[in-house]
């Protein structure tokens, strides 16, 4: 039952496959009731940690404990966990019925009354009309749905998801993500999402890790990632496209990029003499006066328009909201919002406060 | 008859197929009709030269061979036992091994793996003495167990080999969801697994019986007065002086029998079990 509970801390998760470092020493703390996605490229190792909380994978260092106590070497079936797979995994050789029913069946719960709950969950899913089908018999949609059944059938204490959406077209893919929102707010279980969709971890998380070879790069809420991100890594990763960057001097208070200066506002920290500036395509603006930039290409995108330029051989993207066609080759002048403007040291390659 | 070009190039694809399909179910099956015309001719009616296309048919030679001095019915019991025993014993010992094959990382998997295959190469002939001289020493020549024990040597490594390509196809994220919700290794193997690779158990059984019911090289040495499997027995009709072909075709024709119903019945089991390894590539990665 869900009372409060699942507070999930790993500490120093070590993962290899033979000579392959798949985790570097991952440290986590995910709070009771919390939704928390593990966002990265693929194979950076997300569905690997989600493993190891699983119990699938055992670690070859560090530790994981559940509500303070060390459940490292517990096996899977000792953790109350339900997972739904990212090929849902459901058994093929049984109805709906049966694959949500199951978990009950191996927990023992009286034969009589698994249709029943296995119904209870499926309506929460709206699946309960299926009940009779085989898994072969249903769209992908549902078939998504019975996993998520299968899973929160059981009331676990934890709920884990692989790239639960990755399998279905666009526009179910929205609903869908709305729907899981709800299912969690209604169940009040700590959820650990795995997705490289940065815009649903942004939409659907509570707080999210950002994962890059095997190592986080930075935990927080969707806002810290992507509005103050800690380092050039995830600043290269967030957003799409993501963030401009470019190696610009200091000095006195202003950036200077080709020749240009650009007045900053205060930072907090001491700030070096070289670092690298960085500014989202959409706080970019072309103006009369600025930065010299040589335009390469000009992508329409519909409700905007991109603009692929070069300052100084640096490429330097910038979204326009007005349709304006701007002709390549042309060289125009880009404006920074100071606002905006985060500065990142070279050296220790993290923001600069 | 064809109204256009299209319809006649399909009629005319029919015919040829058709026509190869019947040449090779002609080539396949003569044997067996010629063995049927046999079994229902006289002893001297075997022996006319040209053969009689017109005869007398006569049940005289099944009669013979059920119930006459030489009546294959004990031997054919003594068969049942033997393939009845080592399909059972296979497939216990298989499922789990090809189970442990499939899925766990075992030290030396490869190697037991290469093993298993060159098991299938060597010519059984080879095996005879050796075996005759195990047995002999062990006191088993001429005893269900010798027998059994022998077969296993051959269809455990066959049947292994063959369940674990059924068992590959199975996503190892099923058995995970299962382990997830509280089944242990046996309960994942029992209801996870088993009823997946039902279709491939039918086949193995099914081959495997086949293969032990029709084998005589080592049951013809290794077998006896006690222990004499139906296709050893179906020689009593051959003897120096003479061979009495028809009753021996109608042996032969009732030792054929069960394999007969057992292709009929699991038709479906078969065909279905061959094909899904197939489109898989036979499943082995
Ligand atoms: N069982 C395994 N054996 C070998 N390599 C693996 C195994 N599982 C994962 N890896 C490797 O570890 C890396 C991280 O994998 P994974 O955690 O699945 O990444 P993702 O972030 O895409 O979910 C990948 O490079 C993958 O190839
Ligand atoms: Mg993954």
């Amino acid at each position: 039952m869900s009372d409060g509970k699942g507070r999930v801390t790993l500490r120093g998760i070590d993962k290899h496959f033979g000579a392959f470092h798949a985790l570097k020493g991952i440290d986590l703390d995910i709070a009771p009731q919390e939704f928390f996605a593990l966002l990265g490229p693929s194979g950076s190792g997300k569905s690997t940690t989600l493993r190891v909380i699983a119990g699938l994978e055992t670690p070859d260092a560090g530790t994981m404990t559940v509500d303070g106590v060390d459940v490292t070497y517990a096996e899977p079936g000792e953790r109350n966990v339900a997972m739904v797979f990212q090929n849902y995994a459901l058994y093929p050789h049984m109805t709906v019925e049966q694959n949500i029913g199951f978990p009950l069946r191996m927990d023992g719960v009286p034969k009589a009354r698994i249709p029943e709950l296995a119904r209870e969950a499926a309506s929460k899913v709206k699946i309960d009309h299926l009940m009779q089908r085989r898994p072969g018999q249903l769209s992908g949609g549902q078939q998504q749905r019975c996993a998520l059944a299968r899973a929160i059938v059981r009331k676990p204490r934890l709920f884990l998801l692989d790239e639960p959406l990755s399998n279905l077209d666009a526009q179910l893919r929205l609903e869908t993500r709305v729907e899981l929102k709800r299912l969690h707010r209604s169940l009040d279980v700590t959820t650990i999402y795995v997705t490289h969709d940065q815009e649903e971890a942004m939409t659907i998380a509570d707080r999210m890790a950002v994962f890059l070879d095997g190592d986080i790069v930075q935990v927080g809420t969707p806002d810290d990632v992507f509005n103050r991100p800690d380092n050039l890594a995830v600043a290269a990763f967030i957003g799409s496209p993501p963030m401009n960057l470019l190696p610009a001097r200091f000095e006195d208070g202003a950036a200077i990029i080709a020749g240009e200066r650009l007045a900053l506002p205060p930072r907090s920290a001491p700030v070096p003499a070289e670092v690298v500036l960085g500014i989202r395509p959409s706080h970019v603006r072309i103006a009369d006066t600025g930065i010299p930039a040589k335009v390469v290409l000009s992508e329409n995108l519909g409700e905007s328009m991109l603009i692929n330029a070069e300052v100084e051989g640096v490429p330097v993207k910038v979204r326009l909201s007005e349709m304006r066609p701007i002709a390549e080759g042309a060289t125009i002048r880009l404006a920074f919002d100071g606002g905006h403007v985060h500065l990142f040291d070279p050296q220790t390659r993290r923001r600069i406060a | 008859m064809a109204r256009n070009p299209h319809q006649a190039a399909r009629l005319r694809r029919g015919i040829v197929l058709y026509a190869v399909v019947g040449l090779l179910l002609f080539v396949w099956a003569f044997p067996i009709f010629w063995a049927v015309v046999v079994s229902l001719k006289s002893e001297t009616e075997v022996l006319a030269y040209p053969p009689n296309i017109i005869f007398e048919p006569t049940v005289r030679n099944y009669r013979d061979a059920l119930v006459g001095g030489f009546s294959i019915l004990p031997s054919f019991a003594t068969s049942f036992i033997i393939s009845g025993l080592t399909t059972v014993l296979t497939i216990m010992l298989a499922v789990p091994c090809a189970y442990a094959f499939a899925r766990l990382r075992l030290r030396g998997k490869k190697a037991l793996g290469f093993y298993t295959l060159v098991t299938q190469m060597v010519p059984p002939v080879g095996l005879v003495i050796p075996y005759f001289l195990i047995l002999n020493r062990v006191g088993w020549l001429d005893t269900y167990q010798g027998m059994v024990v022998v077969y296993l040597t051959f269809s455990l490594p066959f049947a292994i080999w063959l369940m674990v390509s059924y068992m590959e196809d199975i996503p190892c994220e099923m058995e995970e969801a299962a382990f997830l919700d509280k089944a242990n290794r046996f309960q994942a193997l029992w209801h996870v697994v088993l009823p997946q690779v039902r279709g491939g158990i039918a086949v193995t059984v099914i081959f495997v019986f086949l293969n032990a019911w029709n084998e005589f090289l080592f049951a013809v040495q290794l077998g006896g007065n006690d222990v004499r499997p139906v296709t050893v027995a179906m020689y009593n009709f051959v003897s120096v002086e003479q061979t009495l072909w028809a009753k021996l075709s109608a042996a032969a024709l009732i030792a054929m029998l069960p394999m007969i119903i057992i292709g009929f019945a699991a038709q479906r089991q078969i065909v279905k079990g061959l094909t899904v390894g197939a489109v898989k590539g036979g499943g082995r990665r």
